[in-house]
């Protein structure tokens, strides 16, 4: 036994003074053993003694490893062999402990992995912290990061100085031909400088360059690392290939490398931007595009802010279209992750949360153990074993069973954003969520953290003991265990106190999102389907209307479709605010800003819209027509009567379009966005610019049958014409809460969880303080106590401390709540109503984990208790 | 004295520097020569002659370094340094002064 633990020493240690100890001994066990065989004694007997002689191996090493200063080392083996054991011993104490472990330090953990490849992974390009984004800034200054001009653009990049180069792009949706379907692909065009700012390479082939400078003739294509994979198998032999663009054929220069990455948007081609794709280019008025530049390496961000206001100041002076127009300047990475920022840190602040109540419980049980193991301690103390070491030897097991709950954390937490992902509404998160060398190392320190925070005072608490008093109790009341319920009760408290907390911010958050599913969105969602439909850009003006009415009419005509229409964007997805002018009207100092919808008759029949007054949009009429919302009747003309007022858009046109229906206010921003006013402009009117259209169809059966229904309708005008992004209009506005929905479930679950601990908390103390007391309850019971008056002596000890933890708990969270106020919609983060009900919800769980510990206290056999003392 | 006794704590690294000082032995060595020259009275507890011979290699009054021995086996000497053979030498004067004093007063007549 002996040697084989010797063996194993050495195995462990590969450091010459062990080896040359283990010499040393076989040494003189083997001149022991030859001297004893000398004097008569049979050879195995003689081994055997010279072992005895030698004296116990592990004691002795130890002593010898004291000598030479490595007695930490085997101090460390013995303790990790002691704990082992122990947790052998309690295998359900294990069990709780290690699971509860598992599940904070895996929530925690699996929000940080979501951190991790969300604001912490660096842009994919060299010195990333330099890109920013340049964006224009309206005159009201409600929107900081209005999009671009393209002329703005040129006079930015040639008048600044603080940028090395500045480039833009615009999103594109060419359609592929040359296989059975045409395939809409999501792309951008860019200008040809934009790679070369960025500093990306390409993985084959080449990216833009000097022979690409013109957009109008360039042929050229980039594909990225997913497209190129996807659509062509990943063959090498892709670059120089021609592909069958609808309207221009176009050839392949080269593929972006798989780590290439923008704005987290779907990106499947790249092409060179051409001016002309957009009308009017030259004027300044046109935003249209996302400017992204590198600052040169000695310039900050304030400086380029400073810089770029300047010119554009003196821009917005020159050109009367963007007269009182600005520009900002935003570091790109945190543009990137500005919408995602602040939920991911109130949901790690969550998952904090949690880990602290599942330490706070953890700490509790440890320290109920350590009082029960009382006598043992003080025991190996009377033997001669130092408090550090008896500390040590406590924290080694706390480490053991965090750093086994932190390995099955990890686990939990992959598993756990796998769960994330397929929830996630989609561009929010990455595709895929890594558990990688910084998620493990941060799972590490969590482990060891909680080791430290569980550890720490049960093991000083446990150890400071009195001697004599504690062996004479016999070890049923160490003298560690006099404060030790105070410790735990106020330990319970706070985990109370931080379930509470919890459980207010998601019950007010559960409240927001049936609020917001609760809006009436202005029309009706159930039977209607959309489906976005991209036309050949050869159709021109007059045969693109013309294309639309009559594929609207041949889907009408299908067996059962109700209605069907078309508007420019879909149903709570429109987002563009164009400037307008009312006719007759004194011209305001300030644009007026309005969104603007391009409709085809019939919309607001499918949707389900009241059309208030007037009438709708005509096929028919001589020139396009307008149909306003109610919002924008009020906001444009207050009391007087819109029908027939006239509205334009141009700077120079002076006639306008006339107004010829109101329509009930519908939500088109989004579910929560307030309703704004919208122009809805009969397609004829907005032909040049909505060449693809969102159909919108109301119908009766499933949604395959009537979107095959729409789809045949459409091939029997035209065959060629791709159909994409089919989904009903209940999904869109689903989607519209994606995220709240998922920041509500995720808060909840943490919630759930911490009031699970917490309850496991208040069933272990009031627990252990019945097995405690339970002579003081016999004696009770013999002077006369009825079960009902036990029982609800305890009871009322659960209730206490769920009293105080709930008091304590509504303070903190009425300041807790700050941070999830931009999550809240209709509900006040104070709501009374909210927190009363969590409160008696907690004290109510309080007192039904307290139960069964009065229930057995109150069945305490007076003769038996009395017995035990 | 009991034969065969224990040898007290703290004399047991006089007995070992004394033993090291005639010339360098190895561990086993050193207890058998104590063993002989007390005439089997002082047994050195081989679990703590290890113990002492690192402690004294650690305070710098023993060397030891690798040897062969009579019966041509690896083993490791120790021998006194010049430190240990001050230290020897205080520490006998010490000894002597002490056990003096204890015969003197076991010497007493009551």
């Amino acid at each position: 036994m002996a040697w084989k633990g010797l063996h194993r020493l050495r195995t462990l240690v590969r450091r010459d003074p062990d080896a040359d100890l283990s010499d040393e001994l076989r040494f003189h066990l083997d001149m022991e053993a030859t001297a004893l065989e000398r004097d008569g004694m049979p050879p195995d007997r003689a081994r055997q003694e010279a072992r005895r002689r030698l004296g116990g191996f592990d004691r002795y090493t130890e002593e010898l490893r004291d000598v030479r200063g490595g007695r930490w080392f085997d101090a460390l083996r013995q303790d990790a062999r002691y704990a082992l054991r122990i947790a052998r011993r309690f295998p359900a104490f294990t069990l709780i402990v290690v699971a509860t472990l598992a599940v904070a330090i895996g929530a925690c953990t699996a929000i940080f992995s979501v951190i991790n490849s969300v604001l912490l992974q660096p842009l994919p390009f060299p010195q990333p912290e330099q890109i920013v984004t340049l964006t224009a800034q309206n005159p009201d200054r409600s929107n900081p990061r209005f999009s671009v001009s393209y002329a703005d653009y040129l006079d930015w990049r040639r008048s600044t100085q603080s940028f090395s180069d500045i480039a833009v792009f615009v999103g594109t949706a060419p359609t592929l031909l040359g296989s059975d379907e045409p395939e809409r692909l999501a792309g951008i065009a860019v200008s040809p400088n934009f790679f070369d700012m960025l500093g990306a390479r390409a993985a084959k082939g080449r990216l833009f360059g000097a022979e690409d400078a013109n957009g109008e003739t360039s042929e050229s294509v980039v594909l990225t690392d997913g497209f190129w994979r996807r659509r062509f198998a990943g063959d090498p032999n892709i670059v120089g290939q021609r592909l069958p663009f609808n309207g221009r054929a176009r050839v392949v220069i080269g593929v972006l490398p798989a780590s290439f990455a923008l704005d987290g948007r779907p990106l499947d081609v790249v092409t060179v931007f051409a001016p002309s794709s957009i009308a009017n280019v030259d004027s300044h008025g046109q935003h249209m595009l996302i400017a992204l530049g590198r600052l040169k390496s000695s310039v900050t961000l304030a400086q380029a802010q400073q810089d770029l206001q300047a010119v554009a100041a003196r821009l917005a002076d020159t050109y009367p279209d963007i007269r009182g127009w600005s520009a900002n300047v935003f570091r790109f990475s945190d543009e990137l992750t500005r919408t995602v920022k602040n939920p991911l840190l109130v949901l790690m602040a969550a998952a904090g949360l949690v880990l602290l109540i599942g330490c706070i419980n953890v700490a509790n049980l440890l320290i109920t153990r350590s009082a029960a193991r009382g006598r043992e301690v003080a025991l190996r103390q009377a033997l001669g074993a130092s408090r550090w070491r008896l500390v040590s030897q406590l924290l080694v097991e706390s480490t053991l069973l965090a750093l086994v709950g932190g390995m099955l954390g990890v686990a939990v937490a992959s598993l756990g954003t796998r769960l994330l992902l397929r929830l996630a509404p989609a561009g929010q998160l990455p595709t895929s969520i890594p558990i990688d060398a910084r998620v493990l190392a941060f799972a590490l320190a969590a482990s060891l953290a909680t080791a430290l925070i569980v550890g720490i005072a049960p093991a000083l608490r446990g150890t400071r003991t009195w001697l004599s008093q504690t062996l004479r109790d016999g070890g049923r009341t160490s003298a560690g265990s006099v404060n030790a319920p105070r410790l735990r009760r106020t330990l319970v408290v706070a985990e109370m106190s931080l379930a509470l907390v919890l459980l207010i911010c998601s019950t007010l958050v559960i409240q927001s999102l049936r609020r917001m599913l609760d809006i009436d969105p202005g029309f009706q969602a159930s039977q209607v389907f959309t489906m976005r439909v991209a036309p050949s850009p050869q159709f021109t003006d007059t045969t693109l209307i013309a294309f639309y009415r009559q594929a609207l009419e041949h889907i009408a005509a299908r067996p059962g479709i109700q209605s069907v229409a078309a508007a420019n964007s879909p149903p709570l997805r429109s987002s563009i605010k164009t400037p307008i002018r009312l006719i007759g009207r004194p011209a305001s100092t300030e644009a007026i800003l309005s969104s603007a919808i391009a409709i085809t008759p019939g919309y607001f029949r499918t949707m389900n819209m009241r059309l208030l007054r007037g009438r709708d949009v005509a096929w028919n009429s001589p020139a396009p027509t307008l149909v306003v919302s109610q919002t924008a009747a009020k906001q444009f003309w207050g009391t007087d009567d819109p029908i027939g007022k006239h509205i334009a858009f141009g700077r120079r046109d002076t006639v306008g379009l006339e107004v010829v229906g109101i329509v009930a206010d519908a939500r088109t921003q989004g579910l929560i966005a307030d309703p704004v006013p919208v122009i809805y402009m009969s397609y004829a009117g907005a032909v040049q610019i909505a060449r693809s259209m969102v159909f919108v169809i109301r119908g009766n059966g499933d949604m395959s049958s009537i979107v095959a229904a729409a789809k045949a309708g459409l091939r029997e005008v035209d065959r060629n014409t791709p159909v994409f992004n089919v989904q009903s209009v209940e999904a869109i506005v689903n989607a519209s809460v994606a995220q709240p929905r998922l920041n509500t479930f995720l808060l909840g679950v943490f919630a759930a969880i911490a009031l699970l601990l917490a309850s496991l908390g208040i069933y272990g103390v009031v627990s252990y303080s019945v097995a405690q007391r339970t002579q003081e309850i016999g004696v009770r019971m013999a002077l006369g106590a009825r079960s009902a008056d036990v029982f609800g002596l305890i009871l009322r000890e659960g209730a206490a401390l769920a009293l105080i933890g709930a008091m304590v708990g509504i303070a903190a969270a009425s300041m807790a709540t700050r941070l999830i106020q931009s999550w809240l919609f209709g509900i006040d983060r104070g709501d009374l109503m909210t927190f009363v009900l969590t409160s008696v919800g907690l004290i109510v769980v309080s007192l039904a984990a307290s139960y069964v510990p009065a229930r057995r206290a109150a069945s305490v056999d007076p003769l038996l208790a009395m017995r035990g003392e | 004295m009991h034969p065969n006794a224990d040898v007290l704590q703290g004399t047991l690294d006089l007995l070992i520097l004394k033993a090291a000082s005639l010339d360098a032995m190895h561990g086993w060595g050193l207890s058998q020569r104590i063993r002989q020259i007390s005439k089997g009275v002082l047994e050195v507890n081989q679990g703590s002659l290890y113990p002492a011979l690192h402690r004294l290699v650690k305070r710098g009054l023993l060397e030891a370094s690798w040897g062969t021995s009579e019966n041509n086996r690896r083993a490791r000497f120790y021998k006194v340094t010049a430190a240990g053979r001050k230290q020897l030498a205080n520490e006998t004067a010490t000894w002597r002064l002490f056990s003096g004093a204890v015969d003197a007063v076991l010497a007493t007549q009551s």
